[in-house]
């Protein structure tokens, strides 16, 4: 399993180009409260089973669902391993 | 005879149901919803909303149907004032996974604002979040009312305390001699009356402030506190009834000054009821410790007592209005059960948390963790 902090950082680099300064928090909720884990913990099959409630979360802020899908897709592509540090 | 026969309902429900059917009646069972419900898909689009929901709303179905839930539905907190995205009920529910009760108002199309209150929890298929369903219902009565009992409370309290005030004053005359010497049958009367009328008064204080919790007037005024300080002035009000009964009332200062804002009356009202009971329910040559600790975001403060306990049964009610422990009512006639329910509001007033740990005839710890800077807009967490 990927335990790497780096990740989770990954993770908030990719949120951070759509909720901007909020991406930190947002991801920190919602690691805490869907996987009950902390942030450094976060690993890729962990990622596969927030997105769905990350789509569902981020859907309600904006309503380009183009735009969620653009960046759903980007966290699948992490979880997935296939973007680069 | 007629009608229809055991074999006939078993057939029945042999009968292949259409997806039609099913969908028919899942509408039908929407639409019938006494209170207002709205469901949506994962993209935040109405796809279902009641006639209640609309008739709340003043909008028409197709004015809502398809249409993103945030752009349709304008909503503001219970004070009228502006509710960010982040914050709404629906957004929240997404981020924690639960379901979110609250009070909210909604502004109909039309810009009136309806008091609602609202209950929105995740469509979850195969495991997956889906959607979402906001059932709300209209509480302007609900509202009314609780106003009205609250001005009633408060303004009989308010009337209650000025006769009671004059009973007071005469009986303390009358105790000092003022009126002429009494004897010792008389004077035995004259501190029951005084007893009985503390006790009405400590009853219209709580009565006064459950009005103000319950109605949310309380004005909170916060301040840059130093704890210590705080718990001091509550101490030194209290030593007269720890001594009458020979308690230790025990302050463990913390090594650093701990700071936090918040209102110090209402700070000081949750602490002289909870070291107050401490003191109460401690046994003769007890000891009550006081403590306050700094967190990064919080400060937590510990009453201990030596006391008598508060029974498991009686726990899970502790904080509830007029709710008195069994072991309390045997060993003391003149409490309220009034106290701790508001030392409960005042808490969630200043957006804090209120615990304990107890165990019958060992003891109680009652903790309170307040955020360390407090201001309107913050929310514990």
């Amino acid at each position: 399993m990927d335990r790497k902090p780096a990740f989770y950082e990954q993770v908030v680099r990719v949120t951070h180009v759509y909720l901007g300064p909020a991406a930190d928090r947002f991801i920190v909720r919602q690691v805490h409260n869907h996987l009950h884990k902390e942030p450094d913990e976060l690993s890729r099959e962990d990622l596969s089973k927030l997105i769905d409630w990350i789509r569902v979360a981020v859907s309600f802020l904006t309503d380009d669902s183009e735009l969620v899908e653009e960046y759903t897709d980007e966290l699948e592509r992490l979880a997935r391993g296939e973007t680069k540090v | 005879m007629g009608g229809r026969s055991v074999t006939d309902d078993i057939r029945s429900l042999q009968d292949p149901i259409t997806v039609a059917e099913v969908r028919a009646e899942s509408e039908a069972l929407f639409r019938s919803i006494g209170d207002g419900a709205i469901a949506t898909d994962e993209f935040g689009h109405i796809t279902r909303i009641n006639p209640t929901a609309l008739d709340i709303l003043e909008l028409t179905a197709e004015e809502a149907l398809g249409q993103w839930f945030p752009r349709i539905i304008h909503i503001l907190k219970s004070d009228g004032t502006a509710l960010p995205l982040i914050e709404r009920p629906i957004v929240r529910m997404f981020l924690s996974g639960q379901a979110i009760s609250e009070k909210a108002l909604y502004v109909t199309k039309n810009g009136h604002t309806v008091p609602v209150s609202i209950t929105v929890s995740p469509i979850i298929l195969d495991d997956r979040p889906v959607g979402a369903v906001q059932v709300f219902r209209d509480i302007t009565i609900e509202n009314e009312v609780d106003r009205m009992k609250s001005e009633f409370i408060s303004l009989a309290s308010h009337q209650l305390r000025t006769p009671l005030s004059t009973i007071q004053t005469y009986a303390h005359m009358m105790d000092e001699d003022y009126m002429g010497e009494m004897n010792d049958d008389q004077r035995r009367a004259l501190h029951t009356i005084l007893t009985a009328t503390n006790t009405m008064n400590e009853l219209i204080g709580m009565l006064l402030n459950i009005a103000r919790i319950e109605s949310g007037s309380i004005a909170v005024n916060s301040k840059r506190l130093n704890a210590a300080n705080v718990i001091q002035d509550v101490i030194k009000q209290l030593s007269v009834n720890a001594s009458s009964k020979n308690i230790t009332l025990k302050f463990q200062p913390p090594r650093q000054s701990v700071w936090l804002k918040a209102d110090v009356l209402i700070l000081k009202e949750i602490l002289l009821n909870l070291i107050g009971n401490a003191i109460k329910y401690t046994q003769l040559d007890g000891t009550v410790t006081i403590s306050v600790a700094g967190r990064a975001n919080y400060v937590r403060f510990t009453i201990k007592d030596t006391g008598i306990g508060i029974p498991q049964t009686a726990q899970e009610k502790i904080f509830g209005k007029f709710f008195r422990a069994q072991n309390v009512v045997r060993q003391e006639t003149t409490g309220t059960g009034l106290g701790l329910y508001v030392v409960k509001g005042l808490v969630s007033t200043l957006h804090g948390r209120v615990w304990f740990k107890s165990e019958e005839n060992k003891g109680t710890t009652f903790y309170v963790s307040l955020p360390k800077v407090y201001d309107s807009t913050d929310r514990n967490e």
